[in-house]
């Protein structure tokens, strides 16, 4: 019984982070048609901004709300302006360029982001355990979870219900919806597609960082976390389908349950739980649990 | 292929091992060790250009480099073989045949699906590489020194001959891979990036177009780590890391995807940035790189040997157009 409590708190708070480092790149998928390998340095980017934020509100004796407030402020200010910058300067002339190119064009960004965090930190670990620490912790089935870890749960839904609801029930997600569709007509009906797109891409690496951001107090930050992160989130995206928000959710949700499963029954195979599950899901349905028919092209 | 006519790249490919050989003893041997790492990155790059052509990025050629380079560190050691060329075919046959059982499962991907879970196979080999016990872990294992064919060099003519022995293999499976590439099948590869239904009603099964290419690939990838293994002399999980992946995808943006000759060139001058870079800007190498991967894609994307094959072809063209405006103009 503990053990099956335990499991299931830990697929819980594993899904909840999955979602959160999987959402950016499914958005930004969706709209754009294309795969972000840069977003795996956004996530370590912002997960920098986090601890360099925390630190100085810590120094400023400032209490833990406030840091994690400057945590999530500090991430979402760089988030918004590399993305503005990547999307302006680079993927603006790629589009409609062959998938390969483009998809290098991401690697080569990831490769420059990467090595930008290993210069500004001096490539050491860092900290920044406070808000987690001064959280406490909660009991759950007779064992003690930190609270900041099962608060990301909460966190993690409420990112995914504002997602929905901006896409299914206000005006600008009916725009995203229709240039998703087909972006030629939706210029045609007078909506600006580029600007949708430059926005998509920069709420999509916005996303990126925060995930960091509120990785950053439970991990040490060292650089390299970001080629990890990229892969666990393509497999979480791929398991739900690509573009699609409810299918990260149960891409996160599948995989964090391989996860947690295997940790607690089999913990030598842990490492490769999540491509297990890839790989299973990939062999039955090609193209993910919840993606579209399309036809083949001709 | 027209048997009669002389086939440039093959003549060209021959030009170059014939000069480099003869031309060993003369240059430096910091040079003639770049030219050998060259040779092991270029093989492998050069698989990664014929997936290009199918249109398939693959981000885990580093995958069988790796087992291209742990199969001779592990024979050598265990099976007590010192003989350069029975290893590197060892190595190249276990790598191949790898790759044709991991074929059988990525064959029915295109595009990023592809290209990430290629990404995840590199990643979960880079991972049990570290970990086990057989492989050396992080440490990886060392080489001892070869024989070529009865020969034992030992001291200066170790390095010389093992330079040597690189260009010869280089370019006996650069010949190879050309010749498989003006087949039939292989001209069917870049059809597959084309139109894939089009290859199905021509009476081919893409499936296993793409299969045997990915199984050439992986082949070329582990002969070029049989190379590296042999030229440094020492093996290590980096071998499988991404990033070897995409030094790879790299020198073929760079050089582009002409002929089988490109990724030489792009080899090349990668092992060259390599060498300057890590000695004048050691923390900013990443930088560099991805700079200028971006630059590439951005404002040359088919790569540098257009420029050449641009040039080329409108030499020929004007020795070819001489003669014809000549009797043009007597006629008129």
């Amino acid at each position: 019984m503990g053990t099956l409590s335990a499991i299931i708190v830990d697929a819980a708070s594993f899904s909840a982070w999955l979602f959160l480092v999987a959402v950016g790149l499914t958005l930004i998928f969706g709209v754009l048609r294309l795969l972000n390998i840069a977003h795996g340095a956004f996530y370590s980017v912002g997960a920098y901004a986090a601890i360099y934020a925390i630190g100085a509100s810590v120094a400023l004796g400032w209490g833990t709300a406030l840091q994690l407030a400057a945590a999530l402020g500090a991430a979402s200010v760089i988030g918004a302006l590399i993305g503005l910058l990547v999307e302006r300067c680079v993927l603006l002339r790629l589009y409609g360029h062959p998938e390969p190119l483009v998809l290098i064009a991401t690697y080569a960004l990831f490769l420059v982001l990467d090595d930008l965090t290993k210069m500004i930190s001096g490539g050491r670990s860092l900290y920044a355990a406070q808000p987690r620490d001064n959280l406490g912790q909660i009991a759950i089935g007779g064992l003690q979870y930190p609270t900041y870890d099962i608060a990301l749960i909460g966190v993690s839904l409420m990112v995914a219900a504002a997602a929905w609801y901006t896409l299914n029930r206000t005006r600008l997600g009916r725009c995203v919806t229709a240039v998703v569709f087909d972006s030629e007509i939706s210029a045609a009906m007078g909506i600006h597609v580029g600007r949708i797109k430059t926005g998509t891409f920069i709420v999509g690496s916005v996303l990126g960082c925060i995930a960091g951001a509120l990785t950053a107090p439970k991990i040490a930050v060292s650089p390299g976390i970001g080629v990890e992160v990229i892969v666990i989130a393509f497999a979480v995206v791929v398991v739900g389908g690509l573009g699609s928000i409810p299918g990260a959710l149960l891409g996160a949700a599948i995989v964090g349950l391989a996860r947690a499963v295997t940790a607690h029954l089999m913990p030598e195979v842990e490492v490769f739980a999540v491509y297990f599950a890839m790989v299973a899901v990939l062999a039955v349905r090609p193209h993910g649990l919840l993606a579209p028919v399309a036809a083949r092209r001709i | 292929m027209k048997g009669h006519r002389m086939d440039w790249t093959i003549a060209a490919l021959l030009a170059v091992a014939i000069v480099a050989t003869v031309g060993a003893a003369g240059v430096p041997s910091w040079i003639r060790y770049l030219g050998q790492l060259s040779t092991s990155t270029a093989l492998a790059s050069v698989g990664v250009m014929i997936l290009l052509r199918a249109g398939l990025l693959s981000f885990g050629q580093s995958l069988f480099y790796f087992v291209g380079g742990y199969a001779v560190a592990l024979i050598a050691r265990y099976g007590g073989v010192t003989d350069a060329l029975a290893l590197v075919m060892v190595a190249a046959i276990a790598a191949g045949l790898a790759a044709a059982i991991i074929g059988q499962l990525l064959a029915g991907y295109r595009g990023i699906f592809f290209s990430m879970l290629t990404l995840a196979l590199s990643m979960v080999m880079f991972s049990v590489a570290t970990k086990v016990r057989l492989f050396g872990g992080s440490d990886g294992l060392n080489i001892g020194l070869m024989s070529y064919l009865g020969y034992r060099p030992r001291g200066p003519d170790a390095q010389w001959a093992s330079f040597v022995f690189c260009i010869w293999v280089w370019t006996a499976l650069a010949i190879m891979t050309h010749a498989f590439l003006r087949s039939r099948f292989g001209a069917l590869i870049p059809a597959v990036a084309d139109n894939e239904i089009r290859i199905e009603y021509l009476g081919y099964s893409v499936r296993k177009v793409v299969w045997v290419a990915y199984g050439i690939a992986g082949m070329l990838a582990g002969a070029g780590g049989a190379l590296a293994g042999l030229s440094a002399r020492h093996v290590d999980p980096q071998f499988a890391y991404w990033t070897t992946a995409g030094d790879f995808i790299f020198v073929v943006l760079l050089s582009g995807q002409a002929s089988v000759l490109s990724p030489a060139l792009g080899a090349f001058f990668l092992e060259i940035l390599r060498s300057y870079a890590s000695a004048l800007f050691p923390d900013q190498w990443q930088t560099a790189f991805g700079a200028m991967m971006l630059a590439i894609v951005l404002f040359l994307p088919a790569g540098l040997d257009r420029l050449i094959v641009l040039i080329w072809s409108a030499v020929r063209k004007i020795r070819a157009l001489r003669p014809h405006t000549l009797e043009r103009g007597r006629s008129s």
